[in-house]
Order: structure tokens, then sequence, then C-alpha cells
């Protein structure tokens, strides 16, 4: 069968297209440009997912395999659906999550529409999920690897189509498995950062987008930085800098540990509290995905995670349209407005998710309106 | 399945061309010879070397009607495009001349580069005009000249990359001389080499570039021919090789098989893009049966260039390839940086229209039976690329 490989560079996707290869697959392999060489990669010290150097990798492997290789221009609509509403939620004061709109907006459709323009009928990548016959999104079985969090969005018309082969392998035999077949990235380090700020450094990247954008940048300067009570306790460089639920960011008097409870972005304050002010029982979230949620509305029993990493909560979740309420058992850290909130089922599958554009008032216990994340 | 053994059917010549066996037996003759040296030095070894370097040099002048003297051997056509542009404009403007440069937005990324690049050092670039198909005449040189007496060179190809358009660049040089004989007159003669008649001396030009690669010879040796009284000012620096316009060792294995390509280009000019044209024809003929359409006009007799209505010229290649067809696009698509193709730009068309371009270059080794291949795929690759293209920009 010809399919197509959505190749990084990386060692995953690598290996992925290995795989096909030797399962019989008539293997294609096709890389995405998304953004152009940064100031590092030009200093020369290395690039990140779909990075010029990477692409040039991605050539290699396919070289070395022996499959075609086709590199894809998808710069424009990156900026146009990544780092642009990156750079506007954070200037809104959310906390955005580009990974997984890379995910509905870049990673599939793009690939899948050339895919059918080459006459394949499938298209892999190297994400640790599973596909079940394309009907049902599972965890990958690789507890430490498992990407179905960034891939609620994907869609179920996607989900037909691609196919996720190491969703049953762990990432330790899948760097055996390169390193066997000596493919020229095993034991390159998983990349952790996001792949267009290099360095880490998000803060940068915003205020410079931002100001290209022509939006306000006013939001973008330094505050003050206040607890529950509306003291000043101390200053920050800027809403943008800080995470809802993180320690970083700011500066305070104070030595206690105070963590970012939410920003305001019109008199670009950041509110702070203690550990137990970041916790909260209720979000909502909206542009709902309803992977295998039935009917426009309904509640189920299944667990929820608001971060990639976040320690699955038990909760009841009552959708309905494209906006649910998800209603935790037990109190949880960490829900930031603009990050993906997705539902599990007890045997792993994904049952949908969304966006999350309110979170319970930790100090209040009311839903505090924050501006939901604008659509893009 | 791996691709690598398949046989390939290459309709990709003006990207480059296969190593005719005439040249290769001649260079692995040179390659495995002893007594060579640095054909710079005076013993007997450098002497030898020097030997090989002339006479190639005399046979490319031969080849194109011009004095061996007035050769000099470069890396290849971009090198010979940015010598003759940037060093004759350096030159002219070193003597108080006028130094500006007048060219068209279908050149050669090598011409329309060079000429940005000397325009962000203050030099007033003209861009000539052309229309709808691409063509322009020598009366609109003779008046560019005469209203814009900032110009000192006019650069234009004789024959085009994308679109296989050729130009009356005997009537532009006369015209533009006419008009004022001081002005340099360029052409970028790295395309029409090898597939039509391409003569220095009856043309009338000061610069005149020439590849090797793309006439059956080695890569990485061309030459830029000019007048021995022709002043350039330098792209490099060291010693005093090709009489100081291009210095470092020569490229002697290359250059020797680039002399041997180019007796066999200029043998062959008079026929084989000529022999080619009736499949040329009956691909047009293809194409706009399919419902596509042709860009540019009747020139080559080995190239086509034609686009489809809602199937980008990269999705189209693709499957080409594929199929075991190689062809290409023609815009810049180093490291997949797709930009629709300047060339059709530069015919009015929007840039939806130009990221459909694909190119389809013959050359000698083509057969009929890969243009009824061609001819056979067209249909169903236009259609399943148009469908699944149509489905992603009717998503929501």
């Amino acid at each position: 069968m010809r399919v197509v490989c959505a190749m990084s560079g990386g060692v995953d996707s690598s290996a992925t297209a290995s795989l096909l290869l030797e399962a019989g697959h008539e293997v294609i392999g096709m890389t995405m440009r998304l953004y152009d060489a940064s100031e590092d990669e030009r200093k020369g010290r290395g690039g990140t997912c779909c990075s010029p150097a990477e692409v040039d990798l991605a050539r290699r492997v396919c070289a070395q395999i022996g499959i075609p290789h086709y590199v894809v221009d998808e710069r424009e609509r990156f900026q146009r659906e990544v780092i642009d509403p990156f750079a506007r939620e954070y200037a809104a004061g959310l906390t955005p999550n580009p990974c997984t709109r890379c995910n509905q907006h870049i990673k599939f459709q793009p690939l899948l529409q050339r895919a059918a323009a080459i006459g394949a009928e499938a298209m892999a990548t190297g994400h640790y999920a599973r596909n079940l016959f394309g009907e049902a999104l599972l965890r990958g079985v690789d507890p430490r690897k498992d990407q179905s969090y960034f891939l609620f969005s994907m869609g179920r018309d996607a989900l037909r189509k691609v196919w996720f082969p190491l969703g049953t392998w762990s990432k330790d035999d899948v760097r055996v498995y390169a390193e066997e077949r000596n493919l020229p990235n095993f034991a390159a380090p998983d990349s952790q950062e996001l792949c267009f700020v290099p360095g880490g450094n998000h803060g940068d990247v915003v205020q410079r987008r931002a100001k290209e954008m022509g939006l306000s940048t006013q939001a973008l300067q330094p505050g003050n930085v206040v607890d529950t009570d509306g003291n000043v306790v101390g200053d920050h460089d800027g809403i943008h800098r800080v995470t809802v639920g993180q320690r970083r960011g700011f500066r305070t008097r104070t030595p206690e540990r105070r963590y970012v409870l939410k920003v305001i972005p019109s008199s670009q304050t950041v509110v702070v509290g203690d550990v137990a002010d970041t916790q909260t029982q209720r979000v909502e979230v909206g542009e709902l995905q309803r992977l295998a949620l039935e009917g426009e509305s309904g509640e189920v029993r299944c667990t929820v995670q608001v971060r990639h990493k976040s320690v699955p909560a038990a909760a009841t979740v009552r959708w309905s349209g494209k906006t649910a309420t998800v209603d935790m058992d037990e109190p949880i850290r960490s829900a930031s407005p603009g990050q993906a909130a997705v539902f599990y089922a007890a045997d792993d599958r994904v049952l949908g998710g969304g966006w999350i554009s309110r979170v319970e008032d930790r100090v209040n216990g009311s839903l505090e309106a924050q501006r939901a994340p604008q659509k893009v | 399945m791996r691709y690598a053994a398949r046989r390939v059917i290459n309709l990709d010549h003006n990207a480059t061309t296969p190593l005719d066996a005439r040249v290769r037996s001649a260079m692995v003759d040179v390659l495995s010879r002893e007594g060579l040296g640095n054909p710079s030095s005076t013993h007997a070894l450098g002497r030898a070397t020097r030997d090989l370097v002339e006479a190639a040099r005399r046979a490319v002048a031969a080849a194109v009607d011009a004095e061996a003297l007035g050769v000099t051997f470069v890396s290849g056509g971009t090198e010979a495009d940015n010598l003759a542009i940037v060093g004759g404009a350096r030159s002219l403007r070193a003597r108080g001349l006028p130094c500006g440069v007048a060219t068209t937005r279908l050149e050669h990324p090598a011409v329309a580069a060079a000429a940005a690049a000397l325009e962000a050092e203050g030099v007033p670039v003209v861009w000539v005009p052309v229309d709808e198909q691409g063509t322009l005449s020598a009366e609109q040189l003779a008046s560019l000249v005469r209203t814009h007496p900032e110009v000192g060179l006019v650069s234009i190809a004789a024959a085009n990359h994308e679109l296989g358009n050729v130009y009356p660049i005997e009537a532009i040089a006369a015209a533009v001389k006419a008009e004022r004989g001081e002005v340099l007159v360029h052409c970028d003669a790295v395309q029409a080499f090898g597939k039509r008649p391409v003569s220095f001396g009856a043309w009338g030009v000061d610069l005149l570039s020439l590849s090797s690669h793309k006439i059956y010879g080695p890569a990485g040796v061309g030459a830029l021919v000019h007048h021995t009284h022709t002043k350039l000012a330098p792209l490099s620096f060291g010693g005093s090789q090709e009489r100081g316009r291009r210095v470092g060792t020569e490229n002697w294995m290359a250059v020797h098989g680039f002399g041997v390509a180019a007796t066999l280009a200029a043998e062959a000019a008079q026929g084989h893009a000529e022999q080619l044209r009736p499949w040329r024809d009956r691909i047009a003929e293809a194409v706009l049966d399919a419902g596509g359409r042709v860009h540019g006009a009747p020139g080559l007799g080995n190239t086509l260039n034609f686009g489809f209505e809602g199937a980008p010229g990269e999705l189209m290649c693709m499957n080409f390839d594929l199929e075991g067809i190689a062809l290409s696009t023609g815009a810049a698509c180093s490291a997949g940086s797709l930009e629709p193709s300047k060339v059709i730009l530069a015919l009015g068309q929007p840039a939806e229209r130009a990221a459909e371009a694909v190119r389809i270059s013959m050359g000698r080794d083509t057969t009929e039976e890969d243009v009824q291949m061609l001819i056979e795929r067209l249909p169903t690759i236009v259609g399943r690329v148009r469908k699944a293209h149509g489905t992603l920009e009717n998503a929501p």
C-alpha cells in the first residue's frame, strides 16, 4: 500500500518510515518546512523539529532507507495557525498550547491532502498513540511518551486515514530499533521545547510577533504582582512571560513560594497565591472535539488531563454543542485558560477534549470569566 | 518498495544533462593520465596541463565564434552571470561610466539576484517589461537605453530556462549599440547553447554566459565569453589565473570535458532541439486537451511550460516522480521553500497560477516512448491532484 510517512527528522518518525517499509509498504517520506532558520540555528547550535537542519536529516534518513522524500512548504499556514495565535493568546493573558494547534491545523490535513493527491491510501506519523482501526484514538503504551493529549483535536476524518505505528512501542525499543538499523538520529535527545522557540525564551518571540502583527503591546508591559487580597507583592516583565500555575517569570519581595493564579491583561497585573490557591475543581472548555462522544449533548464519567504530563483526574464531563463543563471529583492544579482539557475513558480511549475557556476562580469559588482563546 | 533501481524518464534536461559518453571517455583519459601538474606552473608538468586548458579554451571559443583569449573559465553558469553583471557594472562604475543594469524579471536567479545585489550597492536597476507571453522587442530595449542614460549594461537571456522562450539577441544588441555604443550587452546563453546556434561574434554582444553541464558536459565549469578588451572587476582575489578575471587554479579535468562538450554542442546545435519540437507540440496538445494551459511563446524545441488550474505544480511533480518521470516545477524549490515561479509571475499571472507551473525539458536521450508515457499519465495525475487539492481548499 502506498503510505506517506510524515518525517520530522527525529528518531520516532525515522523509525516509523523504516517499520512501514519493512512491513512491505510503498513508503513516501514527507517533511514540512514550518519556519525559517532561527538565529541559534544559523549560529550552528542545532535545530528543533521541522527546522531546516531537521529537514536535511529527514532527507538523509529517506536516502538511507531508499524511499522518495519530499519537502513541503507550510510556513505560511504555520505562521497563521500556530505562531500568530500563540502570540495573540499570550498577549491576551492566556496560556496557549501550540503543539496541539499544530496537530489540529498543520500535521494532518495538509499532509493528508498531499497524500491523497499522490495516490497514497494512508499516512503515518511517529506519534506515541494508538489508532484502533480508524475508529478510536488510544493512549500510547509507553506511559512516559504517550502523546494522545496532543492529538485529541485531529478529528475523526484524519483518524480514519492516519496510522501511528509507534503506539505499541516504548521509546527505548524505538531507540534500539533505530540503532540496529543505523538510522542517523537514534541517540538524539527528545525535544522538549517549542520548535519555533529554540532556547525556550517564548517571551521574546511573543513580543516580536505581537509587534509585527500590530497587536497592542500594552498588555506586554511590565506590571505589578499582587496577592489575592490585591496587595502589591512584586513585579514582572510582562504577562506573556508568566504561565498560570507556575512560579517563574516574576519577582516577589517575600520568600514564600508563590504561584501564578491568573493574569489580568487590562491592567498588566499578575495575581499570585500559594499552592492551595492554584487548585480548581471545575473548568469550562470551548471548541469541543467529540472524538468518541456521541450526541450533541450528554454526560460522561471519565478522567481528564489539563496538561500533557498532568495526572489524570476523575471527573464528570457535561457537554452541549461546542462547549463542556468539567467537574473534577477532587481539586486539581495547573488548569489554565488556553490549554487543552482531554477526556479519557478507563480503557485509554480518548473521548474528546476542548480548549479551556474558563477556570473556576480558586479564591472566590465562582467561575472566573477569562476571555476565551480566540478562534483562529 | 525501493526506487533506486528503476529507470527514470528524464524530462528535466534544462536542470542538467547526462554526461555524453565521448566527454566521459575524454575526461577519464585525463583523469588517468600521469605527468600533469598545476597549469600555472612553469615546469613540464604545468605546461602539459596548460596545453589541456588552452585547447579547451580554443574549443569553447570556436564553438561560439569567439576569440580564445576572450574565454574565461568559471565554475558554471551562475558565476558567469555574476561576473558579467556584477564585475561588468562595478568596472563601469569605477571608470565613472553609467553602470545601471537593465534586465527582465524573467531572467535566471543568477542574473536577477546579481542585479538585486548591485541595487543594494546603489547601482540603478531598470526592469524591462515583458508581455503576457514573456516576449520583448529590440525596439523596446533601444528606447529604454535612450530614456535611461544611467544604464550601462543590458542583460537578456538567449533562451529562458523555464519557458523556453527565445529572444532576438542579435537584433537587441544591434539596437542597443545603435543607441549608445558603449553600453555592455550581456547574454545568458546557458539554456540556448547546444539547443540552437549561439554566436558571440555574429550576435555582437559583449558578454556571453555558458555552462558545461547543460550541454552534456561535467558540472562545476562554465565560461564567460567576452572581448579581450572588455574590463571586468574580479569577484575573486588571489593569483592571476584567467588573466585576473577569475583567479584560482583552473578545474582542468572539468575544463577539458567542457571543451569536448562544447565542440559537440556546436555540431549538434542546428539539430537536436528542433528534432524534439514535434514531441513538444504533441505534449502541448495533450495539455490543452486535458484542460490545461501553456505558458510562454514557442521557443526552444525541447521545453514546454504548462499548468492546470487547481493542480499545484509541486503535487504534479511528486506524482510524476513516483511514476518514474522526472520533471520540474521550474520554481525555486531548494530545501522545501516553494515560492511561486517568478518567471510566471513576471508574465502577469497571479500567485496561484504561478504555483501551478510545470516544466518539461527533453534532451538527446528522450524517446518517443518517454513522451507517450508522459501523455498517458497526464490526465489521471491531473484529475487526482485537482480532486485532492480541492478538498483542502474547501475544508472548514
